[in-house]
């Protein structure tokens, strides 16, 4: 059976495709070169002026575990009955919250799905799963129709990792537990969230700068940073250690993030929800924008990516790992109320509810960092669109926010609504740029891929998994994104005019890199020791993952 | 009845309490399991010595095929508007099913332990809390209160596992031999309390009615404010004084409690006197978390799964219905109950019946008849059950699926 997408226009970055009218053909979930006219085509698509992209890929999205389902537990707000009620939400089309709406910040794993497919994204990655918590994530994950999914396992606080660094073990002890970790928590790549932080503040510290010791380790972020980084770079996976630096928020953390560029030493590395890094001090309010000096470090350090972490106006909930900062931040919760977890010796985390307000001036002048960022950034291979849904905004919004990305008048109207003396501390009205779609499809489909190292992802050539967007070329691009004519997801119509059309369960992606299965000797008499679970136990297998043949694993080797 | 693997011993996780403890080793003997690991818990015991007393379905209280039973049950449900399901002691697998049932047929769900559930809930919902988990109180905990329980008539490894270790290096951060212990509470057994060198834990005594007084007490102490009372509820205030200065003095303080211990009304306040008190701890310059303890029959995994799910939490609503599945997997003591309805009982092979159900399905039990996997009390951990003996009990997910292809 060949599907045929006849004259659409193609935006495909790995093929350099801007534009390019050309044909598709889809066999068995893959895309395949033009057939032979010998074989039979049993269904064509006209697509003469419609836009054709690769599936939208979400590198940093918190879609399940531990946090995200405490946020959704501790937020029933707008629960309209008293009762326990269900309400068909396994229908694609039954439950479409409004904006007041507690799941639209936080929806169920049935929402998160039906609403990324129906945008066109095929993939979402959960960017901060603890590896004691990795199966409730895997859990979730497997209750998320439609997309591709996988995940980032949290190092860097747990004791373990800790105790190696502080006796000194070789960097080939470090590799091998960070390998044995992505094996056991079946995750693509590594996070560091506020290094060392999360474990500090166990230990009653408050806060943790680049190059303080962590009370009980006598460790650095710093140290913590380097072992990390380089054991993922030795590993040979493709993602490079993702990086939620510390001082998360707080007024004049540009400079931990510069340093933390500084600490990378030409190692790669992803500093994650970058805009909620890149503050400064100055002004009257003592609370200003680094924009310019983050994005000006990032266009002259070639190894380091990032994604923006945008915020945007509305209530959400914000899910982070980083207990130390959240229980800081935990004075701003709206409404006020906020879970603050020491998680298992491995990690931690911290939910704060939060209503972004265009007229309070933090909020307007955070919301114009992040577009100073996305506009000031030159490669737009290295800078990612993310809200961190939840926490700037949910992940619904990215339509509004590519909008804002491509149409400067719009962007300029928007900016003219916010508080005033933000207006006076930002320079977004000078920056002209206006993102391509070509750009957008970067950013959005073949960046992130590469990023990750999906091999047939984010891309529309021969041999590829035929995930593929249909849009209608419209000049107002939030309507345009937020609702393409047709998806396709391994092959297979699921949405046409922006509805599901078909319920389908994605696939796990993971990174398997080699080791030395002799690390979990050492471990097994810690876990024994010091843990409260069996460490047979705290790994999980294909099956688990495989279970009811919805789910399943791909393992992404790295392509060069 | 075969254990599943007569030559080695099993290792198994226990699902008779939220401490999910998976160091069990099992060994078979002629026809039945033994423990062969821990002695000390009934629960345990009691959990994998179950026999098999029915493995036929039941209409009526007459012998019946699976297939009979299904087809009853889909048709009385067919015949329902609002049907409640209910009982709801499964593992997430079973959750699902579940779920996804009373999704196609328009149903309400009730947990058996939805009381205690949602006491917690109310105080997330409405403070949040600043709570840990039980590697954490192992390795690090100095000062442990214990409010209005025991913990052990829930827990009943809790202290050898997590408090008075094997050996005295066993926790990472603290010398767990020297760990305070403090209970407030009713009549309380503090005998588990006791450290290993004899020293007796502190232990204030007042009815469970009057702890939410003497809680609010304790957290305006640690706020610092000054009281012109001398007693409150029969106690010194001097004594609470005593216990507000050490949570001040520790290192990482963990004050516990369990929601179905605290069953009065209006629990949930003192519950939120207590992650108060913790969040005010917080604030001056020590550490100190929650841990709300106890937990059976799948409650945490139901609620986890139905967060998920449903994007809400259950609640202990106890709506209209015309028709009752009640689905009970761990629990055979535990009786449905009562309803002048029609009632279709998913459940453990063992189960004790008051009123005889309309259909009666045995299903097999997670952690025993097939594998699973459920959430410990701490929400942080979720453990993988396992099969240890074979027979042709169907799981509750296949049971499920069977009445679907029906509906």
């Amino acid at each position: 059976m060949i599907t045929h997408l006849k004259n659409g226009k193609i935006y495909c970055p790995m093929m350099g495709a801007d534009g390019v009218v050309q044909d598709i053909f889809i066999r068995d979930g893959k895309i395949i070169a033009k057939p032979n006219t010998s074989e039979k085509i049993s269904q064509t698509y006209d697509l003469t002026g419609k836009i054709v992209m690769a599936g939208a890929i979400d590198m940093h999205s918190h879609i399940g575990g531990g946090k995200v389902n405490i946020a959704r537990m501790m937020l029933p707000e707008f629960q309209d009955s008293k009762y326990q009620e269900t309400k068909r939400y396994t229908e694609p089309e039954a439950h479409i919250c409004t904006l007041n709406c507690s799941h639209n910040a936080i929806p169920n794993t049935s929402d998160t799905g039906f609403r990324y497919i129906e945008m066109g994204y095929t993939a979402a990655f959960e960017p901060a799963i603890l590896p004691i918590n990795a199966r409730q994530a895997h859990l979730e994950m497997a209750d998320t129709p439609m997309i591709d999914k996988g995940g980032y396992a949290m190092l860097g606080n747990d004791d373990y990792f800790l105790r190696l660094l502080n006796s000194h073990a070789d960097q080939k002890a470090i590799n091998d537990y960070v390998a044995w970790t992505l094996h056991a928590t079946q995750a693509i790549g590594i996070k560091v969230v506020n290094p060392g932080g999360i474990s500090a503040f166990k230990f009653n510290q408050r806060r943790l700068n680049l190059d303080e010791n962590h009370r009980h380790y006598q460790l650095t972020p710093r140290a913590i940073l380097k072992s990390l980084s380089t054991a993922v770079q030795q590993l040979g996976i493709a993602k490079p250690l993702h990086v939620h630096c510390n001082n998360l928020g707080a007024a004049g953390n540009y400079q931990t993030t510069l340093d933390t560029i500084g600490a990378s030493e030409g190692v790669a590395m992803h500093l994650t929800h970058i805009q909620f890094h890149s503050y400064g001090k100055e002004g009257d309010k003592k609370f200003s924008s680094a924009a310019a000096q983050i994005s000006e470090a990032l266009n002259k350090n070639r190894h380091i990516t990032a994604d923006v972490g945008q915020i945007l106006f509305g209530q959400t909930v914000t899910a982070s790992g980083d207990s130390m900062m959240q229980h800081l931040n935990a004075k701003h919760a709206n409404p006020k109320k906020s879970v603050i977890m020491d998680i298992e010796c491995d990690a931690g985390c911290g939910v704060v509810p939060f209503k972004y307000r265009d007229e309070n001036y933090v909020n307007a002048l955070q919301w114009a960092i992040g577009l100073e960022i996305f506009l000031s950034v030159e490669d737009p291979w290295r800078i990612f669109l993310t809200t961190d849904h939840p926490n700037g905004a949910p992940f619904t919004s990215y339509p509004h926010l590519i909008r804002l990305l491509m149409d400067k008048r719009f962007r300029n109207e928007a900016f003219a609504k916010l508080n005033l003396d933000a207006q006076a501390m930002s320079n977004l009205k000078s920056l002209d740029r206006e993102y391509s779609l070509y750009e957008i499809a970067i950013m959005t489909r073949a960046g992130a891929a590469k990023l990750i190292g999906l091999n047939d992802r984010g891309r529309l050539n021969a041999g590829a998994a035929a995930d593929i967007t249909i849009y209608t070329d419209q000049p107002d691009r939030e309507a345009m994104f937020a609702k393409p004519d047709f998806v396709f997801k391994d092959g297979e119509l699921v949405v046409k005019n922006g509805i599901v059309v078909k319920v389908v369960w994605g696939k796990t992606h993971t990174a398997k890199p080699a080791f030395d299965i002799g690390v979990e000797k050492n471990l097994k008499a810690y876990f024994d020791r010091y843990h409260t679970i069996q460490l047979d136990n705290f790994k999980i297998s294909n099956d688990e993952i495989a279970e009811d043949g919805r789910g399943g694993i791909i393992i992404e080797t790295p392509s060069n | 009845m075969q254990i599943k693997q007569t030559k080695s011993l099993l290792q198994a996780t226990c699902p008779a309490c939220g401490l999910l403890c998976d160091d069990i080793v099992l060994a078979a003997d002629e026809d039945a399991i033994n423990v062969a690991s821990v002695k000390n818990c009934a629960k345990t015991l009691t959990f994998f010595s179950q026999k098999l007393t029915h493995t036929s379905p039941q209409i009526a209280g007459k012998t019946a095929s699976l297939q009979q039973a299904i087809a009853h049950t889909a048709s009385l449900l067919k015949a329902s508007k609002n049907p409640l399901f209910s009982g709801l002691s499964t593992d997430v697998q079973g959750f699902r099913a579940i779920y996804n049932l009373a999704q196609k047929s328009n149903g309400n769900l009730l947990h058996m332990n939805s009381q205690s559930t949602a006491r917690n809930m109310a105080v997330l919902q409405s403070t949040g809390w600043q709570t840990t988990t039980l590697t954490e109180v192992k390795n690090r905990a100095d000062v442990i209160v214990f409010i209005g329980t025991d913990v052990i008539s829930h827990n009943t490894r809790f202290f050898e596992r997590f408090v008075w270790l094997k050996n005295i290096d066993d926790a990472m951060f603290t010398n767990a031999n020297a760990r305070q212990i403090i209970y407030i509470g009713e009549r309380l057994n503090a005998q588990a309390g006791v450290a290993p060198d004899g020293k007796q834990p502190t232990s204030i005594s007042c009815s469970n009615t009057d702890l939410p007084e003497i809680l609010a007490i304790l957290r305006a102490l640690i706020a610092g404010k000054m009281l012109k009372a001398q007693t409150i509820a029969g106690i010194a205030i001097n004594d609470l004084v005593a216990v507000a200065e050490k949570l001040k003095q520790a290192k990482y303080a963990v004050l516990a409690w369990i929601a179905k211990d605290l069953d009065f009304a209006h629990a949930e306040l003192t519950i939120q006197s207590i992650t108060e008190t913790v969040a005010l701890l917080n604030n001056t310059d020590s550490r100190a978390v929650g841990i709300s303890l106890g937990g059976s029959d799948g409650d945490t995994a139901a609620n986890n799964a139905s967060t998920w799910l449903s994007g809400y939490s259950l609640n202990d609503n106890n709506p209209d219905h015309d028709f009752m599945i009640w689905v009970n997997s761990f629990s055979p003591e535990k009786s449905p109950v009562q309803t002048n309805k029609p009632m279709v009982v998913l459940g453990n092979a063992n189960i004790q019946f008051a009123q005889i159900p309309d259909v009666f399905i045995p299903i097999a039990t997670p952690g025993l008849d097939c594998g699973g996997t459920l959430f410990r009390v701490d929400s942080a951990v979720a453990l993988p059950l396992k099969q240890v003996r074979e027979n042709n009990l169907p799981t509750l997910k296949d049971v499920v699926r069977q009445i679907e292809a029906l509906l």
